[in-house]
């Protein structure tokens, strides 16, 4: 226990001393709406304006890991989907298998959301005894337990 | 010598028992054993078929037809008596008895003499009714001999009987364009119980009545029974297959009637065909006729060699084939079904899944294999394979053969890549998993940059 604390006492420490560095890149989302109101009576509508907006904060703020994530969760999304329509249309038979594939997809998709709540710095103050590295290891761990479960149930 | 003396008791015993199916002791009851002479052709018939006969009276001390609990005869021949009572020995609870320990009972009665109490009431436990008195005669004032009977109209002269229904075998027709004469007929009526078969039925035009009482004219309401409902000679077959036939004219097998010519009105004279009829009659009551034999029943898997396995699973493909021999006089033959009649598999648990009509497989020198094939029902549980055949004239068949039906065992479904319909389903598990790999990988790779690390300190 002890030796954990101490290790994100000193994570800790780190932002501190970095946060005025960083101070002037999260006022650029609330400098961006100002030029905006002039664009808008060019563009079209300020909703593309709200987009781009949002785009490029996320572009900008997110780390590249939890990028990766949202990749995949994507990813994970479309290809649920896919196998969704697929019931739809031609029908749920052999439903153990429909289940075990959207299943897989569905599981992936809820560890991974898992990983991404645990591994996000916001959060750091709801896990305090969660390291990254951990969490990455419980959702290995969890997912080839999945998979096996599925590939079992599908037959 | 021992094996010599075996030998020729087995064939002494194999001739014995080629008459009949049921054995060839006979028991004639009559008033008085020389009155059998009046029907010598007739007796002689039997005898040179095979039947040991004894004759006998009611009134005879020695008579008794079960000896220590077994039946002393195999087949029973009434002919008419005059006495009212048959006594103790032949009450009819003994008569019943001999019907339910597999004995057959033939019963030949005559107007001339009013039947007894103990055959009244053994007919009536039938449903065979008798007229009031247990006597009557039957007239017919379109069919009857001018020769003998051309002022009282009470010998009838009919056609051979056809069968009752369609899918039933003709026994008793001798042929085509054979004649009957039936004198002194007593008619009786039949209940609705479906052992009960009608051979010959009266004519629409008869009816019966009583000479003694209604000699002059017959009051509807006093009236017994007219046309078809009147039925001359009827037959019933008890479910253990023992056979009891009432014969309402003995008169027409004596000896002067057995092959008298007669002539319908406005008819020429023809000769007879009662013989014939009495050798069917008698054939078929002492189970010289009618009586299927199931040699042997057997079931398998479809394309498997196991002989009547007891387990099965749902929905698989079995043969079932049943073998079934039909007696005619003397051997065995191959049973061929009348037309429009079938032969019936019941798969059933409580009630039947499949009923299937059975056709003729294969046919050997003594025997047909009746066979179907289906699929078992998509339930578990115990089955039976049962052929419930029951038949006028024929003798009862019920096969009840049980086996179990088990359920797809855990690894007899096919399997999800057998499946084509699963392939997407496994693609995305595929997908998944390719992805997991794939993202772990690029996890692990990309270490948090510093920049990501200032990210995280301002949030």
């Amino acid at each position: 226990m002890a030796p954990k604390k101490n290790a994100r006492e000193s994570a800790n420490a780190a932002p501190v001393v970095a946060a005025p560095a960083l101070a002037p890149v999260e006022p650029a989302p609330v400098v961006k709406p100002a030029p905006t109101k002039p664009k808008a009576s060019e563009a079209s509508t300020p909703w593309d304006k709200v987009l781009i907006n949002l785009y490029n904060h996320y572009i900008d703020e997110t780390p590249q890991r939890t990028k990766l994530l949202d990749v995949f969760l994507v990813f994970l999304a479309a290809v649920g989907a896919l196998q969704f329509l697929y019931c739809v249309l031609a029908g749920n038979y052999p439903f153990n298998a429909f289940l075990s594939g959207f299943g897989a997809t569905v599981g992936q998709f809820v560890l991974t959301i898992s990983l991404r709540i645990q591994t996000t710095e916001a959060n750091k103050s709801e896990f305090p005894q969660v390291s990254p590295e951990r969490s990455f290891a419980d959702f290995i761990v969890c997912s080839l337990i999945l998979h096996f479960f599925c590939i079992n149930f599908i037959n | 010598m021992r094996s010599f003396l075996g030998v020729v008791t087995f064939l002494f015993t194999a001739v014995a028992s080629a008459v009949s199916t049921k054995g060839n002791r006979l028991l004639v009851l009559l008033d008085d054993v020389a009155q059998k002479d009046g029907y010598a052709k007739f007796l002689g018939d039997l005898t040179a078929r095979g039947y040991q006969i004894v004759y006998d009276t009611p009134r005879s001390e020695q008579l008794s037809l079960f000896e220590l609990g077994e039946r002393q005869y195999d087949h029973l021949l009434f002919l008419p008596t005059k006495v009212k009572g048959l006594g103790p020995k032949l009450t009819p609870n003994i008569l019943i008895d001999f019907v339910n320990a597999e004995g057959n009972i033939l019963v030949a009665q005559s107007s001339t003499h009013s039947a007894s109490t103990s055959i009244g009431n053994f007919l009536a436990e039938l449903d065979i009714t008798l007229p009031a008195g247990r006597t009557g005669l039957v007239v017919d004032h379109f069919n009857y001999d001018t020769i003998t009977a051309s002022e009282k109209h009470d010998v009838l002269v009919l056609d051979a009987p056809e069968p009752v229904r369609d899918g039933v075998k003709s026994f008793f027709s001798p042929s085509a364009d054979a004649v009957l004469a039936l004198p002194n007929t007593v008619g009786h009526t039949l209940g609705a119980g479906h052992l009960l078969t009608p051979v010959l039925r009266a004519p629409s035009t008869a009816y019966s009545y009583n000479p003694k009482e209604q000699f002059d004219a017959v009051d509807a309401d006093d009236l017994f029974a007219a046309g078809k409902q009147l039925s001359l000679v009827s037959v019933f077959q008890a479910r253990n297959s023992a056979r009891v036939t009432v014969l309402g004219s003995a008169d027409m097998i004596q000896d002067s009637w057995i092959e008298a010519k007669v002539s319908r009105p406005k008819g020429s004279k023809v000769t007879v065909a009662n013989r014939e009829f009495a050798k069917a009659l008698t054939g078929w009551t002492f189970q010289e006729l009618g009586v299927l034999r199931v040699n042997e029943v057997e079931h398998h898997l479809t394309g498997d060699n196991e002989t009547n396995p007891g387990i099965y699973r749902v929905k698989t493909d079995v043969t079932y084939g049943i073998s079934i021999s039909e007696y005619a006089w003397d051997s065995w033959k191959p049973y061929n079904l009348p037309e429009n009649d079938a032969l019936q598999l019941e798969f059933s648990m409580l009630s039947p899944f499949h009923r299937l009509d059975l056709s003729p497989v294969s046919v050997t020198k003594d025997a047909t294999v009746f066979g179907t094939s289906f699929i078992l029902p998509d339930q578990h549980g115990i089955f039976n394979f049962r052929v419930n055949y029951k038949r006028p004239f024929l003798s009862v068949v019920d096969e009840k053969h049980t086996v179990s039906v088990r359920h797809i065992a855990h690894d007899e479904w096919p399997r999800s890549f057998v499946i084509s319909g699963a392939w997407p389903w496994i693609s995305g598990i595929g997908a998944t998993v390719t992805g997991f790999v794939a993202f772990c990988a690029v996890w692990v790779y990309s270490k948090p940059t510093p920049k990501a690390g200032k990210a995280k300190k301002t949030q």
